[in-house]
C-alpha cells in the first residue's frame, strides 16, 4: 500500500516560524537544518548577491538593514495606503514601494518583491525542511494566520502558500490552533483565552469551544508588543552601562549592535531557567582613537530584568483587560487560560497573568511550539477521515454596506460561520433617486471610510418616487469557500445585480502565475548553483592531491617506478580540470572528477607486489 | 639603480607597516638593503622592526607569552610554513576560474621613483604622506620620476617644467610599489597599496586592473587556505582564553558569530564586511590557531 501523503502544518509567524507535523499519531515539530525548531522569519540578500532565510539572515540583520525584511507579516495583505503600513514604513529599514493595485512592494536586492513573494521564501525554506524530515516533496499544508487578519490578509497567505509550492489546504486561526495543541476540542466545552506573547507582537483572543467548533469572540492585542521589547531593554542597560565605564555609544557601530542583539536575546532565554545570566561580548569595540579594542563583560539577574521591563509586563496584562472587556467575558468565566509564544517562558510574564486571572495559566513544555502542532493536527484531520474534528470557518471580520451618511450597516457580524446567508432591506436616501450604488465593505469601524471595501456595483433604473419609498433588498451569501455574493434587488422592478468578491491579496492571477515560474525556476538555478558548487569542490580537492601525488612522482628517483606516460597524462588531465572548471557544465565537471580520480590512483603508484599470497 | 629601487622598496614597506604587515615590510625592507647595504633607511627600518614592535608592527591577533605557553603547540602561521608547492600555488590562483598570475614574462620591470629626502618643508616620509589631507601645489617638487618617464611621454629631466600632477607621482609611487610586491608574491601588501591608490585616482584602469587582479589572486589564495567553504570552524579557546588575545572588533565580530552552526560560507554573508575582508581575518584566526578549520 502506497505511504499516505506527507501533511504538514505551519505556523507563520511574525518573528519566528514553525513547521511540524503528525507521526505516528502525535503531533511533532519538524526541526530546521541547523536543528533548531524555530526558524526566524527574516529573509535577507546578503552584499554577495546570496539569498538568505532564517537565522542567517537574522544574524546579519543590524549590519545589512536595507536588504534584510523582517516582520513582513505585519503587511501582507494590506494596502499600501493604510494607515497601518504608513504607520510601519517609519519604522521600517528596508524599503518599501506602492504597488500598481495599491498593494504594496519591498525593495530587495535591486526587485521590487510583493509580500507574498517574501513570506514565501520562508515558506520554502520550511517546506525545504519538512521535504528533507519525509524524504520526499511535501505539497500539502495547514498554515495559521492571527484572529484578526482580514480576507485580504488570509488570501495573501494562502498566495504565499502557493508561490511556495504548497496546496494551501486551510488558513486557521493562531489561537485556535493553539487550542487544538493543548486538546481542548475534545475536553473542554466553554470560553477559553489564549494570550500569544511571540517576538513582536501580543495576541489575546477569546474563543468559544463547543462540541468541537471553535469560535472567536473577541481578539485584540498590539502588533508592536513582544520579546524584542524586552530584548531592547536589556539592549539599553548595556549600552548604557558601557558608554558610562568608556564614553562610547556602542549603538552607533552596527557590528557592534548585532552583537548587543543576539547577547541580550540569549540572555533573555536564560533567564526565563536560571537567575542570573553572564553577557561577554569581548573586542566589542575599538577606540576612536585606537588602542586594544574593548570587552563588555556584564551579569543581568532576573530582578534587575523584570525590574527594566516591569512596564511591559503591565502592557501585557491592560491589553488582556481590555480584550475582556470588549468580548464582555468576565475573567471568572473563563475555562482555562492558554499561554502561546516563546515570550510566556518568562517567569514575569506566567506571574502577571497568574496575578490577573487568580487561576494557573495552562503552559505547555514549548509555548513557542503549539500553535504549528495545532495546524498539523488539522491537516490531518482535514485529510484523515476518521478524526471527528471540526473547524468550522467564520468570517473574520463584519461584512456590510455603506449607507447614507457615510456610515456602515453591518449584515454579517465578525465570528459568523461561513456558510451563511443575510438579507436586509434598503430605501432611498434622495427623491427621484434613479439608481443606488452598493459599496460591500469588510471592517468594524462604524465609518465606511475606516473599512476595507471590498468591491462596489450600481443597481440602475429604479423608479423615480420621493425618497425611502423605493425599496432594495441587499443579500449577502457566503459560501463554504469563504467567496462573498453580494445581491441587490428592487423590491417593486424586481430588478437585479450583483457582484462577487473574491478576497484578493493585492495580486492579480497573472502576476501571481508569473511569481511562480520565476520562483521555480529560482529553485531549479538554486539546485543546479549548488551542485555546480559541489563539483567544483570536489574537483579542486581531487587537483590538489594529484597536484601533491604528482611533485611527489617527481622528487622520487626513478618517478617512484610509475609507467612513463602516468605524469604526463596527470598534467594532461589536470589541464583539461582548469578548463572545465571554468566553465559551469555540471556534467563535464563530473567526468573531470573522474579523470582526477583514475590519475590519483596511477599517481599512488603500482600496488607492490608479493604482499598477499 | 639600485640605491633608487632600495628606496622605492622601503617606501612600499612603509605602507605595508601602516596598513598593519609588519611581516610583508620586513621583507621589503630587507630585499632594500640587500641591494643595497648601505642605505640607512632600511636599515634603521629593518631594526625598528625586529625590535620593539609598535602597534602597527604587531599582527592584530598576537596573545600574550603567557597565554601562548599555556595553549601548548598551535597550528605553525604563515610565515612558519614551507612555501607552497608552485603547482599548488597555481591551482589556487586559477581556483576562481578567471585571473592568475600573468604568465611569459611579459611585464615589464617596474619604474624607479625616489622621494627627494632634503626637499625643505617636504614629508620625506610616507607616514606624513598619507597624513595629509590636501594635495600639494603642482609646482612644489615632490616627487621626481626618474628614467622611466619616458613611458608617460614625458621628456627625462623636464618633469616639474611640464607639471606633473603630484597626485599622478604619488600614484605611480603605490601602483609601483604594488607591482614590486606582487613580483614578491605579496599579494596581502599590494593590495592595501592598491586600496590606497584607487582613494587617489577612484577611475585609473591601471589601479582598477591590478588591484581586481591582486584581490582575485589573494582572494583564491586564502579560500583555498580556508579549503572547503562548506565546512563549519569551531572557536579552539575559552572565552577566559580569548579575552587575552589582540583582536580588534572586526576580527572580534567575525569571531563571534562562529558558534559551531555557520559555515566559512555563511560567514561571509553575515560579517558585513567585503569577502576579502572576513576571508583575511578568518586566515588569520586560523594561523593564530584561535579557530580550527571545521
Amino acid at each position: 500500500m502506497a505511504e499516505p501523503e506527507p501533511l504538514i502544518g505551519i505556523d507563520l509567524g511574525t518573528t519566528n516560524s514553525i513547521v511540524a507535523t503528525v507521526q505516528d499519531g502525535q503531533p511533532v515539530v519538524i526541526k530546521n537544518r541547523t536543528g533548531q525548531g524555530l526558524t526566524p522569519s527574516v529573509v535577507a540578500m546578503a552584499k554577495n548577491g546570496k539569498r538568505l532565510v532564517g537565522s542567517i539572515a537574522k544574524r546579519q540583520a543590524i549590519t545589512n538593514p536595507q536588504e534584510t525584511v523582517y516582520a513582513a507579516k505585519r503587511l501582507i495583505g494590506r494596502k499600501f495606503s493604510s494607515h497601518e503600513v504608513q504607520d510601519s514604513l517609519r519604522a521600517l529599514p528596508y524599503e518599501v514601494v506602492a504597488g500598481q493595485h495599491d498593494d504594496l512592494r519591498i525593495r530587495m536586492g535591486g526587485k521590487d518583491l510583493s509580500v507574498p513573494e517574501i513570506s514565501a521564501m520562508i515558506l520554502q525554506e520550511l517546506k525545504a525542511d519538512a521535504d528533507a524530515h519525509f524524504g520526499r516533496p511535501v505539497t500539502k499544508a495547514v498554515i495559521t494566520v492571527p484572529a484578526y487578519f482580514n480576507d485580504a490578509q488570509r488570501q495573501a497567505t494562502k498566495d504565499a502558500g502557493r508561490i511556495a509550492g504548497l496546496d494551501v489546504l486551510r488558513i486557521i486561526n493562531e489561537p485556535t490552533a493553539a487550542a487544538l495543541a493543548y486538546g481542548f476540542g475534545r475536553t473542554v466545552n466553554g470560553r477559553v483565552a489564549v494570550l500569544d506573547l511571540g517576538g513582536g507582537t501580543f495576541d489575546v483572543s477569546v474563543l468559544d469551544i463547543s462540541q468541537g467548533v471553535f469560535d472567536v469572540v473577541g481578539t485584540g492585542g498590539d502588533t508592536y508588543l513582544g520579546g524584542e521589547d524586552w530584548d531592547n531593554r536589556i539592549i539599553e542597560w548595556l549600552v548604557f552601562g558601557f558608554a558610562k565605564e568608556h564614553g562610547i555609544d556602542l549603538r552607533k557601530d552596527r557590528m557592534a549592535l548585532q552583537r548587543l542583539k543576539d547577547a541580550a536575546e540569549k540572555a533573555k532565554v536564560e533567564l526565563s531557567s536560571v537567575r542570573e545570566a553572564g553577557l561577554n561580548l569581548p573586542f566589542i569595540s575599538t577606540p576612536p582613537g585606537g588602542g586594544a579594542a574593548l570587552h563588555l563583560q556584564a551579569t543581568l539577574s532576573r530582578e534587575k530584568l523584570e525590574d527594566l521591563t516591569s512596564d511591559l509586563a503591565e502592557r501585557v496584562v491592560g491589553l488582556t483587560t481590555e480584550v475582556l472587556g470588549e468580548a464582555g467575558v468576565r475573567a471568572s468565566e473563563l475555562k482555562e487560560v492558554i499561554l502561546v509564544g516563546g515570550m510566556s517562558r518568562m517567569p514575569q510574564v506566567v506571574e502577571a497573568v497568574r496575578g490577573y486571572f487568580r487561576r494557573e495559566p495552562c503552559k505547555g513544555v514549548h509555548p513557542d511550539e503549539v500553535v504549528a502542532l495545532g495546524a498539523a493536527i488539522q491537516a490531518h484531520a482535514l485529510v484523515q477521515a476518521e478524526h471527528e474534528l471540526l473547524l468550522l470557518d467564520v468570517t473574520p471580520q463584519s461584512l456590510g454596506v455603506a449607507i447614507a451618511g457615510g456610515s456602515v450597516r453591518r449584515l454579517i457580524p465578525k465570528n459568523t460561520t461561513v456558510p451563511t446567508s443575510a438579507t436586509e432591506v434598503f430605501a432611498t436616501s434622495k427623491d427621484f433617486q434613479r439608481l443606488v450604488k452598493i459599496m460591500v465593505l469588510q471592517g468594524e469601524h462604524d465609518l465606511a471610510h475606516q473599512n476595507e471595501l471590498l468591491g462596489e456595483f450600481v443597481l440602475t433604473g429604479l423608479r423615480e418616487a420621493p425618497r425611502g419609498q423605493v425599496e432594495i433588498d441587499v443579500t449577502f451569501d457566503i459560501n463554504a469557500e469563504g467567496i462573498v455574493s453580494v445581491h441587490a434587488k428592487d423590491r417593486e422592478t424586481g430588478l437585479r445585480q450583483s457582484i462577487t468578491v473574491t478576497a484578493s491579496s493585492g495580486l492579480t492571477e497573472e502576476e501571481l502565475q508569473r511569481i511562480m515560474d520565476e520562483q521555480r525556476g529560482y529553485l531549479i538555478a538554486a539546485r543546479a548553483s549548488e551542485e555546480l558548487k559541489t563539483r567544483r569542490m570536489e574537483l579542486d580537492s581531487l587537483a590538489r592531491d594529484v597536484v601533491d601525488a604528482l611533485t611527489r612522482a617527481r622528487l622520487l628517483p626513478g618517478g617512484g617506478g610509475l609507467a612513463p606516460d602516468v605524469v604526463p597524462r596527470a598534467e594532461q588531465v589536470l589541464e583539461h580540470a582548469r578548463a572545465v572548471r571554468a566553465g559551469e557544465d555540471v556534467a563535464a565537471l563530473g567526468r573531470a572528477c573522474e579523470l582526477l580520480t583514475g590519475c590519483l590512483a596511477q599517481l599512488k603508484g603500482p600496488a607492490p607486489s608479493g604482499t598477499g599470497r | 639603480m639600485s640605491s633608487q629601487r632600495a628606496n622605492q622598496l622601503i617606501e612600499a614597506g612603509l605602507w605595508l607597516r601602516l596598513s598593519g604587515d609588519a611581516q610583508g615590510a620586513r621583507r621589503l625592507f630587507e630585499r632594500a638593503l640587500e641591494l643595497d647595504p648601505t642605505n640607512t633607511r632600511a636599515r634603521e627600518y629593518l631594526a625598528a622592526a625586529a625590535g620593539a614592535p609598535s602597534r602597527g608592527a604587531a599582527t592584530p591577533f598576537e596573545r600574550p607569552p603567557e597565554l601562548e605557553s599555556s595553549l601548548g603547540r598551535l597550528p605553525p602561521t604563515d610565515a612558519d610554513l614551507p612555501s607552497s608547492p608552485a603547482l599548488e600555488g597555481d591551482w589556487g590562483a586559477w581556483a576562481e576560474g578567471q585571473g592568475g598570475p600573468s604568465e611569459g614574462g611579459g611585464k615589464s620591470p617596474p619604474a624607479d621613483v625616489v622621494l627627494p629626502e632634503a626637499l625643505e618643508g617636504t614629508p620625506a616620509d610616507v607616514l606624513e604622506l598619507l597624513s595629509r589631507d590636501v594635495v600639494i601645489e603642482f609646482d612644489e617638487p615632490v616627487i621626481q620620476a626618474k628614467g622611466d618617464t619616458d613611458e608617460f611621454g614625458l621628456p627625462e629631466g623636464h618633469t616639474q617644467e611640464f607639471g606633473l600632477p603630484v597626485v599622478e607621482s604619488e600614484l605611480d609611487l603605490l601602483l609601483r610599489g604594488a607591482e614590486d610586491l606582487l613580483e614578491l608574491d605579496d599579494h596581502s601588501g599590494a593590495v592595501d597599496l592598491l586600496f590606497k591608490a584607487k582613494e587617489l585616482a577612484p577611475s585609473d584602469v591601471r589601479v582598477e586592473s591590478l588591484r581586481a587582479r591582486s584581490e582575485r589572486m589573494l582572494m583564491a589564495r586564502l579560500e583555498s587556505k580556508l579549503g572547503d567553504l562548506g565546512r563549519v570552524p569551531a572557536v579552539r579557546l575559552q572565552p577566559d582564553d580569548i579575552i587575552w588575545l589582540n583582536l580588534d572588533h572586526r576580527a572580534g565580530f567575525v569571531l563571534a558569530q562562529i558558534d559551531g552552526s555557520v559555515s566559512y560560507e555563511d560567514l561571509f554573508s553575515l560579517s558585513g564586511m567585503t569577502r576579502l575582508d572576513t576571508a583575511r581575518i578568518l586566515v588569520q584566526l586560523i594561523d593564530e590557531g584561535v579557530i580550527s578549520a571545521g
